[in-house]
């Protein structure tokens, strides 16, 4: 009985293959493989610092943590008042800069969705999410 | 023999809403796989790039799996994989909750968005006793299927 689960189990397993592997090759150029976002869009604390004026920082943190502490300079944009932030933050926007997005840590997904929104809704085509966030720009700064 | 026959019956639409719902879920993964390795990367349990690969497979598993539930060929593999499945996920839900974790899920689309973790585990456990029920039926009815 448990060997007959065992085997049909089995069965499945690999008959699974099949179509995740033929969709994974459909999407071979959709997806990036090896981290969660693109190398394309990532930029390390040094180059985003190299960019100086021609860079605009947006915090996508909560409110309470971009009061605490920030990038100076940086404008809080968090998709928790997404509207009321974006609103603030578009007349400030010019539209030659490229706009460096950050969130607390490497494992946070806040600056890849803010980052994301920005491409989609604002139609902004340079904008970058900051390697190690927030952790890795006070690191950086010690 | 009657009521032999109406919990046989029973049992096949328990079949058939399990199989459903995962073939179900499964299907709105295999649409947006990016979108599900992202929510399994949410959980901070595994690589980037096994959580994409994991992405590609694991909705196919379950839409094969519930096929077989349905269909009732390969059924005890169906049957032990989704049950497998189901008690990793609510371990690894458990564990997110416990490291404070926000974890959106999207087990089921747009539509398990915004459920809260309570409304997650009720769902989660139901259909952990609904595979477990299944296994059980399907052990007491065996010799009935046999013949």
């Amino acid at each position: 009985m448990k060997l007959r689960a065992v085997r049909e189990g089995v069965i499945l397993i690999a008959l699974a293959f099949l179509p995740a592997i033929g969709e994974g090759i459909y999407f071979r150029d959709k997806v990036s493989w090896q981290s969660r976002i693109p190398a394309s869009e990532l930029v390390t604390v040094d180059q985003a610092r190299s960019w100086g004026d021609s860079a605009m920082w947006v915090d996508a943190r909560p409110d309470e943590e971009f009061s605490r502490d920030h990038v100076p300079g940086a404008f809080s944009l968090n998709e928790d008042h997404w509207n009321e932030l974006l609103a603030q933050f578009l007349p400030n926007l010019s539209r030659d800069k490229r706009v460096v997005v950050y969130c607390s840590a490497e494992s946070c997904n806040a600056a890849r969705d803010v980052a994301k929104r920005l491409r989609d809704e604002a139609q902004l085509k340079d904008v970058f999410v900051l390697q190690g966030g927030w952790e890795e720009w006070l690191k950086k700064s010690k | 023999m009657a009521e032999e026959e109406q919990m046989k019956f029973f049992w096949r639409i328990v079949d058939l809403i399990v199989g459903g719902i995962f073939i179900y879920a499964g299907t709105i993964k295999v649409l947006d796989p990016v979108r599900f390795g992202l929510d399994i990367d949410n959980y901070k349990t595994l690589p980037w790039f096994v959580s994409v690969r994991l992405a590609f497979y694991l909705p196919w598993l379950e839409i094969f799996c519930g096929l077989a539930v349905i269909s009732r060929f390969l059924y005890r593999g169906g049957l032990s994989i989704l049950t497998a499945l189901i008690a990793v996920f609510i371990g690894v839900t458990i564990a997110a909750k416990l490291r404070g974790l926000d974890i959106t899920c999207g087990c089921f689309g747009h539509a398990s968005e915004h459920w809260s973790f309570p409304q997650h585990m009720a769902v989660d456990l139901s259909i952990f006793i609904a595979l477990a029920a299944l296994w059980f039926a399907n052990e007491l009815q065996r010799p009935a299927v046999q013949q």
